[in-house]
């Protein structure tokens, strides 16, 4: 009989936005009893980015989760959720430093309630600097930590970042580990912990090397746009058809061999200039030149297809619907249709973690608020239908 | 030296067989107090020729790259691919909680080394394989690079000015998901592997991995999209950066601003001293602001060419509404906050020398995660390992060495 890994696991979860909430969703998909903590006062503001319900982030970012619907300013409330955290395993927040103290929920609190809780805090800049108190998107991780800096083309004025608020959810990756190895560091030693975790670091660890140019070499470090400093080409480039684009990059002369056939061998492949990486990387500016006329008669997928086909490292810049028609996603089931009872089916990305012995559960809808409410205070509270019932007419609970 | 404070994953043994594209899977879990165990070809790791180098000098022990993601990882060195050295692994398989490789499909098995044969001798062991494209399916056999597997992630067409080139976040940010990816389902594995009675295989796929680890709501944005009003969201492609989240020249440098609601329109308003041509109520429609960001930059740019970066970012938590500096490198080394958590930590390294390194980015109360070591030199600790623990002689590391094992 299959287990999953995390079975028997309670995270009780503050999360919002993007990388609390992204965590708990791995956790569930691994099998943890995830519990969402909200109400009308405090909601998840990721819910209100659209129609009730309707929010496609939302809706992805709390798979495999149940709400629980809680008004956190009742006292009535509070000891609710305080009986909650006494038979949890995990608490994890995100609030704008200093709500969940301001809550009766620190650390310092829930401990004294359950003293072997993992509690993860995470916040833009963490804990004990003059901005521990700032609130923090996304796109400000890479702004603050330096890397927008240099993320850009060396010739643009200033970086433009992305849309996508990045790396937010290389944060919530890292919180989910950081959680896994403190249960697992509890199980082994009975030691519960806290743990801070700052989301401009994790912007920062992800390049950690660039640092070091700073630290180690004294330089202020550049953007490299995409270009590589011992590869060439290593570019992007415009495929046929409006705003359409290719990445190829060419490591060894034996692949420039391999692209030039592919492309026919066209003269100026032949070029001696172009022979070795070292008259590549030279003259690099005209062989991007020349690359990008070829590639503009062609689109992006057939591009990938010649080359890889011909073993050159080539792949479409993809939007989404390209990701739906992508083969290799389709052969993997990367992508996964909910049927949503007010947004009706939706695909959403599958969950990718492949574990031979503990496979993960299969994915669920997002809750509603509140959704979960009644059986949480059944199955873990052991309410009766009678205080439930009262507490819901009190406004201390919320139900859906 | 290395310290002696446990971290959560300490007392856990793994093999890291992996080139410079894993190095950040292991590195975290070292970070955590896990003996990560390196082992290189004899000829050493790919990732030991990335540059930058320390002072521009091309050595093998000066590549901050390696030096970077290596930190806090013993090294040994071994050929897998002659009779001694897959010998040498099984004995190395026997006492390892975790193996990570990245050769491919197939490669392992190939060697008789496959998790079939492995865990015969450790039932034990957690073995991870992280391949480009999957063990199977139509891109098996493709090639995936840095730009390449980004590229197909669903976030590089949003990086960048619209109508411009597709931009490459910095670092290896598609194989970094992969990473993070294996790195949750080892902890997982291990959490649960005395319940179960047995350790397991675990397939990652940087291709399937790099969009959940960036940006898993692409889809959902997009299939959402298809129903109207059901999402108001911008659009999740074309490159939209400097329109949904404004970057604005200040004083001294540059600065984000993320304005979203219309709270953080009126207080971004106020920050700037409610200046009159921005008051049209037209101006209040988020969707209407990065429709017109073109225009509405234009008229920005008087208002906050007025403030520092640090008056604005100050002036926006008072007021409402988030506004972030754009710092380059250094200044963010030398911040008051990086300063205040000490995130930078002095790692000395036998040849590359001292240097600050960025630490982990989380503090833990009970077990720290740190940098206890700096990253090791080519066969640092072959004697250490093949003599202290397989109880092979210095001659037989010498005669191992020769016959091209070691």
């Amino acid at each position: 009989m299959t287990r999953s890994a995390l079975e028997g696991v309670i995270v009780i979860s503050f999360g919002q936005g993007a990388v609390i909430p992204d965590a708990g969703k791995i956790l569930g998909e691994l099998g943890a009893n995830v519990i969402k903590i909200e109400s009308s006062e405090h909601l998840d503001f990721v819910r209100t980015l659209g129609p009730k319900n309707s929010v496609a982030g939302f809706n992805e970012g709390n798979r495999n989760k149940r709400s629980f619907g809680v008004d956190l300013r009742s006292e009535k409330g509070k000891e609710l959720v305080r009986r909650l955290i006494k038979v949890g395993d995990v608490v994890a927040e995100n609030f704008r430093g200093g709500v969940v103290k301001s809550l009766g929920f620190s650390y310092q609190e829930v401990r004294k309630i359950k003293p072997d809780i993992i509690y993860v805090s995470s916040q833009g800049f963490g804990s004990g600097g003059p901005h521990e108190n700032y609130p923090c998107y996304g796109p400000m991780l890479s702004s603050a930590s330096g890397m927008l800096s240099i993320w850009k083309q060396p010739e643009d004025p200033f970086p433009a970042g992305s849309n996508s608020p990045l790396p937010d959810h290389m944060a919530s990756k890292h919180a989910a580990i950081i959680i896994l190895a403190a249960l697992d560091y509890r199980r082994r030693t009975g030691k519960g912990q806290f743990i801070d975790m700052a989301q401009t670091e994790v912007a920062a660890a992800l390049m950690g090397e660039r640092y070091l140019e700073y630290t180690m070499n004294n330089q202020v470090p550049q953007p490299l746009g995409n270009r590589c400093a011992y590869a060439a080409p290593h570019n992007c480039y415009p495929a046929k058809g409006m705003d359409s684009w290719v990445s190829i990059s060419v490591f060894s002369n034996e692949e420039w061999r391999s692209f030039s056939k592919a492309l026919g061998d066209p003269a100026w492949t032949r070029d001696p200039k172009f022979a070795d990486v070292t008259g590549r990387l030279k003259n690099v500016d005209e062989l991007d030149k020349k690359i990008a006329e070829w590639t503009a008669t062609l689109e992006p997928r057939q591009i990938m297809y010649l080359l890889q086909g011909a073993g050159v490292a080539a792949g479409e810049v993809q939007r989404a619907p390209d990701t739906m028609s992508d083969p290799q996603i389709a052969y993997d089931k990367a992508i996964v249709e909910l049927d949503h009872p007010e947004v009706g089916k939706r695909l959403y990305p599958n969950i990718p973690f492949h574990m031979s012995e503990t496979p993960p559960v299969p994915a669920k809808l997002a809750p509603f608020l509140g959704q979960h409410t009644e059986e949480i205070c059944r199955d873990l509270l052991k309410m009766s239908q009678a205080e439930i019932e009262k507490l819901k007419a009190e406004k201390v609970l919320e139900s859906a | 030296m290395p310290k002696k404070q446990e971290g959560a994953l300490s007392g856990y043994r793994m093999l890291d067989l992996t080139d410079s594209r894993g190095a950040y899977c292991t590195k975290v879990l070292a970070d955590m107090g896990a003996d990560v165990v390196k082992v290189e070809p004899p000829q050493g790791d790919i990732g030991r020729k990335i540059p930058p180098f320390l002072h521009g000098d091309p050595h093998p022990e000066k590549s901050f790259y390696f030096l970077y993601r290596n930190a806090n990882k013993r090294g040994i060195t071994l050929n897998l691919e002659s009779d001694d050295g897959k010998d040498i692994l099984k004995k190395l398989a026997k006492s390892a909680d975790v193996l990570v490789e990245n050769f491919g499909p197939g490669y392992m098995e190939n060697l008789g080394l496959g998790f079939d044969v492995l865990k015969g001798i450790n039932s034990n062991l957690i073995m991870v394989g992280v391949t480009e494209f999957g063990l199977s399916g139509p891109y098996r056999d493709y090639k995936g690079s840095n730009i390449v597997d980004f590229a197909l992630s669903g976030v590089m067409i949003t990086s960048g000015y619209g109508g411009k080139v597709p931009t490459l976040l910095p670092g290896t940010p598609a194989y970094d998901s992969a990473s993070v990816c294996a790195d949750i389902q080892i902890l997982s594995a291990l959490f649960c592997r005395d319940a179960i009675g047995k350790g397991q295989k675990i397939d990652v796929s940087v291709h399937e991995a790099a969009r959940h680890g960036l940006y898993p709501w692409s889809v959902p944005i997009y299939s959402f999209s298809l129903v109207a009003g059901a999402s108001n969201l911008p659009i999740p492609e074309g490159r939209l950066g400097a329109m949904i989240y404004p970057v604005y020249p200040c004083k001294d440098g540059y600065v984000r601003v993320i304005a979203l609601t219309p709270r953080n329109w009126q207080a971004l308003l106020r920050v700037l001293g409610n200046p009159e041509v921005l008051l049209l109520p037209e101006w209040e429609n988020f969707i209407y602001r990065v429709a017109n960001a073109d225009d509405l930059y234009a008229l920005m740019v008087e208002f906050t060419t007025k403030f520092t970066q640090i008056e604005l970012w100050e002036a926006g938590f008072r007021e409402g509404v988030p506004i972030s500096p754009i710092y380059d490198i250094p200044t963010f080394v030398n911040s008051a906050d990086a300063t205040a958590r000490k995130f930078f930590i002095d790692v000395d390294h036998p040849i590359a020398g001292k240097g600050k390194y960025p630490g982990p980015p989380y503090k833990w109360s009970e077990s720290p995660a740190e940098v206890r070591r700096a990253a090791p030199c080519l066969g640092e600790h072959n004697e250490e390992i093949y003599c202290g623990e397989l109880g092979f002689t210095k001659d037989d590391l010498i005669a191992l060495s020769y016959a091209g094992v070691l």
